[in-house]
């Protein structure tokens, strides 16, 4: 039932022009991204890592808005449009709904990935960096996206409305990325390191700043960022199943209200 | 080595006297013939100082002095190293200390590099003979394939998103 919804979504979302409309646009802030680090006179002075980096973040940091976007409607539209009645009708239980449509948004996630595969190859070329870099990506981008899915999702399940859905949505997402991008001195005062230390953004920065500045390449190394970021993914989790619980105990009619 | 590019060196944020009366301290340039380099490059510029008096010598502090000889100008080291001066203390007679600057070639350009030792209680600072090198122009008009990337990419997503538009089109 799972694949079925999967697929169903991926027909419908993904696999229509303005889902590669989405990769087209995120195609061209890589390629506008790189080029300009590689040829830019001044920001080519940057160390090649620095600008792994660089580049690392505005990948992780489009997706995220992207399928942050994606999976503020992906629930709700099922409300909105009245198509939740016939698949509850169906033998389909919230969960392989939630699990079918978490899916359909990780393959945008995913196809975000294979398209900035090509910039990450380019430009990390000759710094032996290019497994690191992509399995880092990888890793730290699925944590984190997931988690931003899940708790979209419980925010949507609380609210069965795609307008405030994304909205709610969208203001945490910016507020965890923007003291991310804060330069380090404005870090410099207790409150703002108790922030970047729990700030899942944060950790997904310093983690590749870890690997891809200071070549430490090891998950052991990176743990002090990957435990936060996998607690991040754990409370969003519960709180996904918090509003799935009283999406169930309210029922489809208190969508009506 | 004319007398503009002297005063321009002075003028650097050191005080330069072409003549100067007993010198116990000896600076040299090592790294002269390595200091070239592209624009974005780190290079280190390796000295030593040598005290070739009979007495100790205390307090001393050595700076690094750059000047865009094209430009005549002097460089504002901030951006080139990351520190300017290296405390040295004190040098024994006869002994032979190593000086190391890192420094990041930022633009192209000729450039005149020379070390100057201050002693606390002199007014006269020692200073070494001055290194003239060449910084060349990054030409990155295309690092590592990345035009074809950045300009292939969207165009394939591009075609795919008129195909998609054109099949959905067709079935209608």
């Amino acid at each position: 039932m799972i694949r079925l919804i999967w697929s169903k979504e991926v027909r419908a979302e993904l696999y229509t022009w303005k889902s590669v409309l989405w990769l087209l646009t995120a195609s061209l802030v890589f390629s506008f991204t790189s080029y300009l680090l590689l040829t830019n006179k001044e920001l080519t002075l940057l160390d090649q890592t620095e600008l792994l980096w660089l580049l690392s973040q505005i990948i992780v940091g489009t997706a995220l808005l992207i399928v942050t976007i994606d999976a503020s409607s992906i629930i709700t539209a099922e409300l909105e449009q009245h198509t939740a009645e016939s698949l509850f009708v169906a033998p389909i239980r919230l969960t392989d709904m939630v699990v079918g449509k978490l899916l359909a948004a990780l393959t945008l996630w995913g196809a975000l990935f294979v398209v900035a595969v090509p910039y990450m190859v380019v430009t990390s070329a000759g710094t032996r960096l290019t497994l690191a870099f992509l399995a880092y990506v990888a890793l730290l981008g699925t944590i984190g996206i997931t988690a931003m899915i899940l708790l979209t999702f419980g925010v949507a399940l609380l609210f069965r409305s795609s307008k405030n859905t994304l909205t709610t949505t969208l203001i945490i997402l910016l507020g965890l990325i923007a003291p991310a991008l804060f330069s380090s001195t404005l870090k410099t005062s207790s409150v703002a390191q108790i922030f970047s230390r729990i700030n899942p953004v944060d950790n997904i920065f310093a983690a590749l700043d870890n690997v891809l500045v200071d070549y430490q390449l090891s998950l052991v190394r990176n743990g002090q960022f990957l435990l936060p970021l996998v607690a991040f993914l754990l409370l969003a989790l519960v709180f996904m199943v918090f509003a799935a619980r009283r999406f169930e105990r309210k029922g489809l009619v208190g969508s009506e209200g | 080595m004319n007398k503009r590019l002297i005063w321009l060196l002075v003028a650097s944020g050191s005080c330069v006297r072409a003549e100067s009366s007993v010198r116990s301290l000896v600076l040299e340039i090592q790294s002269a013939q390595t200091l070239s380099g592209v624009a974005g490059d780190y290079v280190t510029v390796e000295a030593q100082i040598r005290n070739t008096g009979s007495q100790p010598v205390s307090d001393v502090t050595t700076y690094l002095s750059l000047v865009n000889t094209a430009d005549k100008l002097p460089v504002d080291l901030e951006d080139w190293s990351a520190e300017k001066g290296l405390f040295i203390g004190t040098i024994d007679a006869g002994q032979v200390l190593p000086l190391h600057w890192k420094i990041h070639f930022v633009k192209p350009g000729s450039y005149a590099l020379l070390i100057v030792a201050l002693t606390a209680g002199q007014g006269t600072p020692e200073v070494s003979s001055v290194v003239l090198f060449q910084v060349r122009p990054r030409n990155s008009l295309n690092p590592g394939h990345v035009l074809p990337v950045a300009l292939g990419t969207p165009v394939v997503l591009g075609s795919l998103l008129l195909a998609l538009n054109y099949r959905r089109r067709a079935r209608r």
